[in-house]
């Protein structure tokens, strides 16, 4: 049995400098070529990085965003829609589901995005309707649900 | 909410789809669009680049594309081979007479994102020069995509009538020489 452990526990004993070698290469242990063993070259290594790591965490973000932003994309242009008319249309009929709820629906739930579309669709023809119609709402379809007075 | 629990994930929609486009008459670089974006899977609201969800997409009818203005003989495709003087620049026409499927793949090509899986999904594009298809192709198609360009008419195929009911911004005078 391999018992890791044990070198922490004895970790008074032995030299300072051993110890801390050990703390850097913990972290360059699954790098590739002699960085995962060779402390000059491991500290490097593992500062580059750490450096990486902080900087992702910002991209992390981003991508996630653009991620979100390419699926509901496709789901929208199944309803024959574009990503830019649902997001805008959407915003106007205050629907303030942000960009991961919306990505979500589309994934699981695609009768509940489908009536989004159909919300945003309704919105977005409305200054037509408005021009051409009688000026009613679509049937089975509230993109007013409180009437300002 | 998905996010937080994976029960509600329903990820198992991973069979591939055939879609059959028919490239007759239609600018190449918008079927290309249209390929790239099913090879890549990008029209499932379930993508994600390393998931490998693309689709296979059918190409007919490669040998009657259409490009716009004088791109048959402007368009230039060039090539190099590595070695000294190995530089070489084709037209368009030219091209396309050597190898009737080489300007649509070359546009699907430049449009799938430069990464390890881009071979792959070339793998999956399968383009046929004529309208005919093996057998095995055949039975794959789920799906026939509309063209993106409606055909324009030509006018030998329009009947002397609609020809002479056609509205004229004028009429030509007698002595009018036709180029």
């Amino acid at each position: 049995m391999v018992f890791l452990s044990l070198s922490c526990w004895i970790r008074n004993r032995g030299p300072d400098r051993y110890w801390k070698v050990q703390e850097v290469l913990k972290h360059a242990r699954h790098f590739r070529g002699r960085k995962n063993r060779c402390y000059s070259l491991a500290v490097l290594a593992v500062r580059r990085a750490f450096v990486y790591a902080t900087k992702a965490r910002r991209f992390k973000k981003r991508n996630m965003r653009t991620l979100w932003i390419t699926r509901i994309a496709a789901a929208s242009r199944e309803h024959g829609m574009k990503y830019p008319a649902l997001m805008h249309n959407l915003t106007k009929t205050s629907v303030q589901l942000n960009r991961r709820v919306i990505c979500d629906l589309a994934i699981t739930e695609p009768r509940s995005f489908l009536s989004l579309a159909k919300l945003a669709r309704a919105r977005q023809q409305e200054g037509l309707r408005a021009a051409l119609g009688d000026g009613k709402e679509p049937p089975g379809v509230l993109s007013r649900v409180v009437v300002l007075q | 909410m998905s996010s937080f629990s994976r029960s509600a994930q329903q990820w198992a929609t991973f069979a591939r789809s055939w879609f059959l486009i028919d490239a007759r008459m239609q600018p190449p670089g918008r079927i290309a669009t249209m390929c790239a974006v099913r090879l890549q899977g990008k029209h499932k609201p379930i993508y994600h680049a390393l998931s490998d969800i693309g689709d296979h997409v059918v190409v007919i009818n490669t040998r009657h594309i259409a490009f716009s203005g004088n791109k048959w003989e402007q368009k230039v495709y060039s090539s190099h081979s590595g070695f000294p003087g190995g530089f070489k620049q084709v037209t368009a026409a030219q091209l396309h007479q050597k190898d009737p499927k080489a300007i649509v793949k070359l546009a699907v090509y430049g449009m799938l994102p430069r990464n390890l899986l881009r071979r792959t999904m070339m793998q999956r594009l399968h383009i046929f020069p004529d309208d005919e298809l093996p057998d095995d192709i055949r039975a794959n198609l789920t799906e026939e995509l509309p063209q993106p360009r409606e055909i324009p008419r030509k006018l030998s195929e329009y009947t002397q009538e609609e020809i002479d009911a056609f509205p004229r911004l004028w009429t030509p005078p007698e002595d009018f020489r036709m180029k």
